[in-house]
């Protein structure tokens, strides 16, 4: 009697779940809770709460516990759209992105095609060479960068200029000794006035952020092309040729349809990471010159930390993920991503 | 995937053959050359064509050297005498001073010692503690059918390939609630931030390592009477061994290798060697101590070059394994 009620309140009970209990394999589902609930707490738990702070009018982090704030609705995004602060960091985030994109396509895929090509010796170790920057860590190459940018007098590019000075002069010392009957001395546009403050001027600054940022995310592109340049049969090439195609054409008709789907994926994924490049900028310039160049997590990550604009930091990142968001969305439906999942 | 247990069986053979082959190379560098040279000679082979190959490698060649400045850069400073670099005409410092006062600096008088023992303790948490969710999540996901299984794994996927700048959003909502609890100027919990930001990545490496487990090991045990515990102690766990490597040394990198989290929440006695090399490099605009800043940062990432450079068809495959290939 007893089990039979049991049985019955067990088949009601599962009838009013919304799934079937017997697909509920209890014990996979505890091996992998721990970690899932680990990362979302400390991922999943801090968006909600960030949701959460852009509403309010919270300043510095005591007010954010001490309960003192008020929910004051969107009127922290009404004033982050209105503010021309955030629209300066907003476009050059997307200037950013874009410029660093093209230029990453266009070295990596350069690079991927010498690295293949039939006339190169060596290959092997080329490719083992070119993609060191991977293998570096970020604040390294970072770090290391900012030095090659220094405005000091003896700073690498500086020197480079410097080289670049004199043998301008040394070569105009040249002409005036061949043409003796007029004095020539250097045009004054052909010198580089030194030293240069690269990481003090607007866009000086900025094409240092991107060179950065094309230096530490080549080896990605260069490993996706090298792989998709691969699968090109050879004999494709060869066909092409005998038909009577020109260097431009082969790379028109026979290399890009090979690289396109791959190169689109890696944008993808690259232009989301440049889209959340943070430590170049902070640790160039700090976003510098006055705020100019703040990459949008710069922009909130001050507003919250140095600033104790909490607040307003929080509506800055929502917006921020909203876009990262956009790039996931995008990553699924242009990538093979999902394809990846649903076979596994 | 299958790419990624091809190149984990490679590894084997290839560190095996590794050592013979860089030391031999300068030999068959010769014996190639000496070929050419006797082809060119019987008229095998033009000069024309001779050309065209020595101008396309020596073009390759060129621009690996200009690619890679910044390293040759940063060696020849740490070499470099005194403050020496900063005072002498050219790029490179004087070869004739070269010398390793910077790294006796770094190894004996900078804080370099005690920065590593932060980074160590760091490192010891952030591995323990996302290999013991790490093994068993990536198992779960391989092996068993579970409500919500799609739903993390796509979780998982996303956030490794699109979000990893994501941390830093968040990073101001923790530190609130650190500050508020009194937590933000703790190793421990900073190891625990970083495991938890090492969890998708490294647990859909190894359950895809897993996947490629033959089931039929694990049917064999159980008709040879292996309980569930036993299945996954004797079969999963030593045949997972070189992934459970690989992520191993990911999430070692993962805490050795994170800045800006620890340059939040910890003070000047806990920092790790990332916020250390950054206060060497930022310590003054015009006088940053060069020499002994390209020491400091050549020892940081030495070990992580290295396991690079030791597992380099690893990370190809684990850095394109969205599935890039196959």
């Amino acid at each position: 009697m007893s089990t039979s009620l049991l049985d019955r309140v067990s088949a009601e009970s599962q009838r009013l779940l919304p799934f079937d209990t017997r697909n509920l394999n209890l014990f996979g589902l505890l091996l992998v809770a721990p970690g899932a609930v680990l990362f979302l707490s400390f991922m999943l738990f801090p968006i909600a709460f960030l949701v959460y702070l852009s509403m309010t009018d919270a300043t510095h982090a005591g007010t954010v516990i001490g309960g003192d704030t008020n929910f004051v609705g969107f009127d922290n995004y009404v004033d982050l759209f209105t503010d021309s602060q955030f629209w300066t960091s907003f476009g050059i985030t997307w200037l950013f992105l874009a410029v660093s994109l093209v230029i990453k396509i266009v070295v990596g895929l350069g690079l991927a095609m010498l690295l293949t090509h039939a006339r190169v010796v060596g290959k092997r170790y080329m490719r083992a060479i070119v993609i060191i920057p991977m293998g570096l860590p970020a604040i390294f190459i970072i770090t290391v960068w900012r030095g090659m940018f220094s405005g000091a007098r003896f700073g690498p590019f500086n020197e480079l200029l410097a080289t670049y000075n004199s043998a301008v002069t040394t070569l105009a010392g040249v002409v005036d000794q061949a043409l003796f009957f007029v004095a020539v001395s250097v045009p004054e546009f052909l010198l580089v006035d030194m030293p240069v403050s690269w990481l003090s001027g607007r866009w000086s600054a900025f094409m240092a952020y991107v060179t950065t940022e094309v230096w530490l995310a080549y080896p990605f592109m260069v490993i996706i092309i090298v792989s998709a340049l691969q699968d090109v049969p050879m004999e494709l090439h060869d066909a092409a040729k005998v038909d009577g195609a020109g260097y431009l054409h082969r790379f028109v008709h026979v290399t890009l349809p090979a690289v396109k789907r791959p190169v689109m994926f890696a944008s993808i994924l690259t232009a989301a990471t440049s889209f959340q490049q943070f430590l170049i900028p902070w640790i160039f310039n700090s976003g510098g010159p006055s705020r100019q160049n703040e990459l949008l997590i710069v922009y909130g990550y001050r507003e919250a930390i140095e600033l104790n604009q909490y607040a307003y930091a929080s509506a800055i990142m929502v917006t921020a993920i909203a876009f990262v968001g956009l790039f996931m969305w995008l990553a699924v439906r242009k990538g093979n991503l999902a394809e990846g999942v649903d076979s596994a | 995937m299958i790419a990624v247990v091809a190149i984990l069986a490679n590894v084997i053979s290839v560190l095996t053959t590794w050592a013979h082959e860089k030391v031999t190379w300068p030999m068959r560098a010769a014996r190639t050359v000496r070929l050419t040279l006797e082809q060119v000679r019987t008229g095998k082979r033009s000069v024309r064509d001779l050309a065209k190959t020595v101008a396309g490698t020596g073009g390759a060649i060129a621009v690996l050297v200009v690619l890679m400045f910044p390293i040759y850069w940063i060696f020849t400073a740490s070499l470099s005498e005194g403050a020496g670099l900063m005072s002498t005409e050219g790029v490179f410092a004087d070869p004739s001073t070269y010398n390793l006062d910077a790294y006796r600096w770094v190894l004996f008088e900078s804080s370099f010692t005690d920065a590593l023992l932060n980074s160590l303790i760091v490192v010891f948490v952030t591995v323990s503690v996302s290999m013991s969710v790490v093994i068993p999540g990536a198992y779960a996901l391989s092996r068993h059918e579970f409500r919500g299984r799609k739903k993390i794994l796509y979780g998982y996927v996303l956030f490794t390939q699109v979000g990893a700048g994501l941390s830093i959003a968040t990073l101001i909502a923790l530190y609130v609630l650190f500050v508020n609890f009194g937590l933000s100027n703790n190793l421990l919990v900073l190891g625990l931030f970083y495991a938890a930001g090492a969890i998708p990545f490294n647990t859909w490496l190894l359950k895809t390592f897993m996947d490629n487990i033959p089931v039929s090991y694990e049917e064999a045990a159980v008709i040879d009477g292996a309980g569930r515990w036993e299945v996954i102690r004797e079969v999963i766990l030593p045949l997972s061994k070189p992934g459970i490597a690989v992520v191993l040394v990911f999430t070692f990198l993962a805490g050795w290798n994170e800045f800006i989290v620890a340059r939040t929440l910890l003070s000047p006695e806990n920092y790790t060697l990332s916020v250390e090399l950054y206060a060497l490099a930022t310590a003054g605009q015009y006088d940053t101590p060069w020499t002994q800043f390209s020491a400091f940062a050549i020892l940081f990432a030495m070990p992580v070059a290295l396991i690079y450079f030791f597992a380099q068809s690893y990370v190809e495959s684990g850095l394109s394994f969205g599935g890039m290939e196959g």
